[in-house]
């Protein structure tokens, strides 16, 4: 490719308005570019479906798993029978954060109900205001916390709010 | 029309309708990047929503996009494609009546759809949203315009084709077959219709012409239109015929199958999504063929960057499309993708290929077409120059303001605590941080569009004859 001319006309200038043209060769870089893309491509796919056998399902699987290995589940009975205080005390810092916007800072409510009052909508056992943070009430715009929260906080949240609000 | 013999007078081309294409490009240009610095509002403070169903961002989001794409951009492939297929090919369009349906057809089409967007008629097919009645006079009136292109090359008075009609071609064609295809649909009342495919395939569909659109539309003519306006500005031979042979063939037949580049990590099975990432990577070396010969077409012509508007629009125009070609394929890697998609990165990387590289080569050709078409000069060459330096820094913030934000939301949706908790469960708390960079956006888009309006004033102040007196020579005629 070196031995070519650089920059000789074509010649096809009157049939193109004017404009000349040349016929330099295409740049090594490039063309080494281009031929190591295609390679690439060929062995990634080959690699990707046949060699290591990934998919996008088992990408998921994968991810599940290594993050279960690293942040194991709480055990129900350790959150059950963890000293109520303790949890309420954990909570109380999570009500602040995520229900103080509807349920008030005194529980007392506004957007949302009043939480220390005798009247439980939906029950005003621990297992039952347990309930009610993990799937809320969509349509009185109560957010189902269970995914944002997890189960560890909504623990300590619901405890919180039973010791606070005078459950039952 | 003209005897075949060489040393006929120069054939009387149509450059009334380029005249009016031009004019209707940067009219719709500024209605297009207007509404979109209402909506780069609307986000960074949501009260100029202003309550009311036909302003708000759902709405007036298509309104911008086919705006800018089907009006600003389109016209002004259609500047380009009249003025200079008529002089490559030596001969009058094929068909003045055909010309002027295209022109009036073509501006009644953005008029409806500036119309029925609003009133939320829609679609809901991203870049396809316009209803069934409208999809239908877009496949005639481009039809109309296909059998005129291909008229007028029937009758060339030359053998050669040059580069710049086979890629006008690629789009002629192209645009055809996607468009028919993705609005294939059974109306059910005048405005509402259902389309014949559904789930995962009508996705895949609607990407396929989605990604092609950018292909076929907003690159391969704006490409074609390189080829003609650079050289002919520059006064300079095209480096290589050999590379614009080869990089077309390649990013014709490769644009083709990226479109699944879309739908990574949805429904669509594993295959599909490794052949949408590995044809969108292989797609790098064939779009810099055209920016490498675009640049290398200007050596020995780089000292008139310091006084030229039109090559320093090119120039700029060129780099982003060389960027934003090397950015799309990042973007369609797995990995990449998995914290680019949904984020505000890509409407940073659309934004550098539809300001930076379509935005900046229209107003190229537009600096260019019209002391030749007016045939008078410019009414002020520093207005031209400024125009270049704001639209220039507004694209550079406009893009970096929407890489850092498309990066910190993505690094934020996916941040986990040392519990195992997502960090940020409120979509909210990462909404708040992003509300700064969406003024810097604002900031970047508004210079853009007010560049733009400083070249719809000069235009017009060209046209009023502000400077009659010093006529210069239009295009030189045709050799021999």
């Amino acid at each position: 490719m070196s031995r070519e001319k650089q920059d000789v006309p074509m010649g096809h200038s009157d049939e193109a308005d004017g404009i000349e043209e040349y016929d330099n060769a295409l740049p090594a870089w490039w063309l080494g570019l281009f031929y190591f893309t295609i390679a690439w491509a060929v062995v990634y796919g080959v690699h990707y479906h046949f060699v290591a056998g990934r998919s996008q399902a088992g990408d998921y699987v994968a991810e599940v798993q290594a993050a279960e290995a690293r942040w194991p589940a709480p055990d129900p009975a350790t959150v059950a029978a963890a000293d109520p205080k303790v949890l309420a005390e954990a909570g109380k810092a999570i009500y602040m954060t995520n229900c103080i916007g509807c349920h008030g800072p005194e529980l007392k409510g506004g957007i949302g109900p009043n939480l220390t009052d005798a009247e439980w909508i939906h029950g005003g056992s621990l297992a039952e205001i347990t309930t009610v943070i993990t799937n809320g009430v969509p349509e009185k715009g109560m957010l189902t916390w269970g995914p944002i929260l997890g189960p560890e906080k909504v623990a300590q949240v619901a405890a919180f709010i039973h010791a606070a609000g005078g459950g039952q | 029309m003209t005897a075949d013999s060489p040393a006929a007078a120069a054939p009387r081309y149509d450059d009334e309708i380029v005249k009016k294409f031009l004019l209707a490009t940067f009219i719709w240009g500024v209605v297009g990047m207007l509404v979109g610095a209402i909506l780069a509002l609307q986000l960074a403070w949501w009260p100029a929503n202003l309550g009311l169903p036909w302003t708000t961002f759902g709405r007036l989001r298509p309104l911008h996009t086919n705006a800018v794409i089907f009006a600003f951009t389109a016209n002004g492939l259609f500047t380009g494609i009249y003025y200079s297929m008529q002089r490559l090919l030596k001969t009058r369009m094929f068909n003045d009546t055909l010309s002027n349906i295209h022109f009036w057809g073509w501006q009644a089409i953005i008029v409806s759809a500036a119309i029925t967007l609003p009133l939320g008629m829609s679609q809901t097919h991203e870049y396809a949203e316009l209803i069934w009645p409208i999809d239908l006079a877009i496949a005639v009136v481009w039809v109309l315009f296909a059998v005129n292109f291909f008229g007028t090359i029937a009758v060339r008075k030359v053998k050669h084709l040059y580069v710049a009609i086979w890629f006008y071609m690629s789009m002629v064609i192209t645009i055809t077959v996607l468009h028919v295809v993705n609005n294939l649909a059974m109306p059910a009342t005048l405005t509402r219709s259902y389309p014949v495919f559904s789930g995962m395939t009508d996705a895949l569909v609607q990407w396929w012409y989605g990604h092609n659109a950018v292909g076929f539309l907003l690159t391969t003519p704006m490409l074609g239109l390189m080829y003609y306006f650079l050289p002919k500005a520059a006064e300079r031979p095209v480096y290589s015929y050999r590379l614009s042979i080869i990089h077309f063939w390649a990013l014709v037949f490769l644009y083709i199958w990226a479109g699944p580049h879309h739908l990574l990590y949805s429904g669509l099975p594993d295959w599909a999504q490794t052949l949408g990432m590995i044809f969108s990577v292989v797609l790098i070396a064939p779009s810099w063929g055209g920016m490498l010969n675009g640049l290398l077409t200007l050596r020995g012509a780089w000292d008139r960057l310091r006084s030229d508007a039109v090559l320093k629009f090119f120039v700029v125009g060129i780099t982003f499309y060389g960027m934003s070609t090397f950015e799309g394929p990042m973007m369609s890697i797995r990995a990449v993708n998995a914290l680019s998609h949904y984020t505000d990165w890509t409407i940073g990387h659309v934004h550098s290929g539809a300001l930076g590289w379509v935005g900046m080569s229209l107003f190229a050709v537009g600096y260019y077409l019209v002391p030749r078409l007016w045939k008078r000069p410019l009414h002020n060459e520093g207005w031209a120059t400024a125009h270049f330096w704001l639209a220039t820094i507004g694209i550079v913030l406009y893009v970096v303001a929407m890489w850092v934000s498309g990066i910190t939301q993505g690094l934020m949706w996916r941040a986990i605590d040392d519990v195992g908790q997502l960090q940020y469960p409120n979509f909210v708390d990462t909404v708040i941080k992003l509300v700064p960079f969406y003024w810097i956006r604002l900031g970047g888009g508004l210079m853009y569009l007010s560049g733009l309006v400083l070249m719809l004033v000069n235009i017009g102040l060209t046209i009023a004859g502000s400077r009659p007196d010093q006529a210069i020579n239009p295009s030189p005629a045709p050799a021999k």
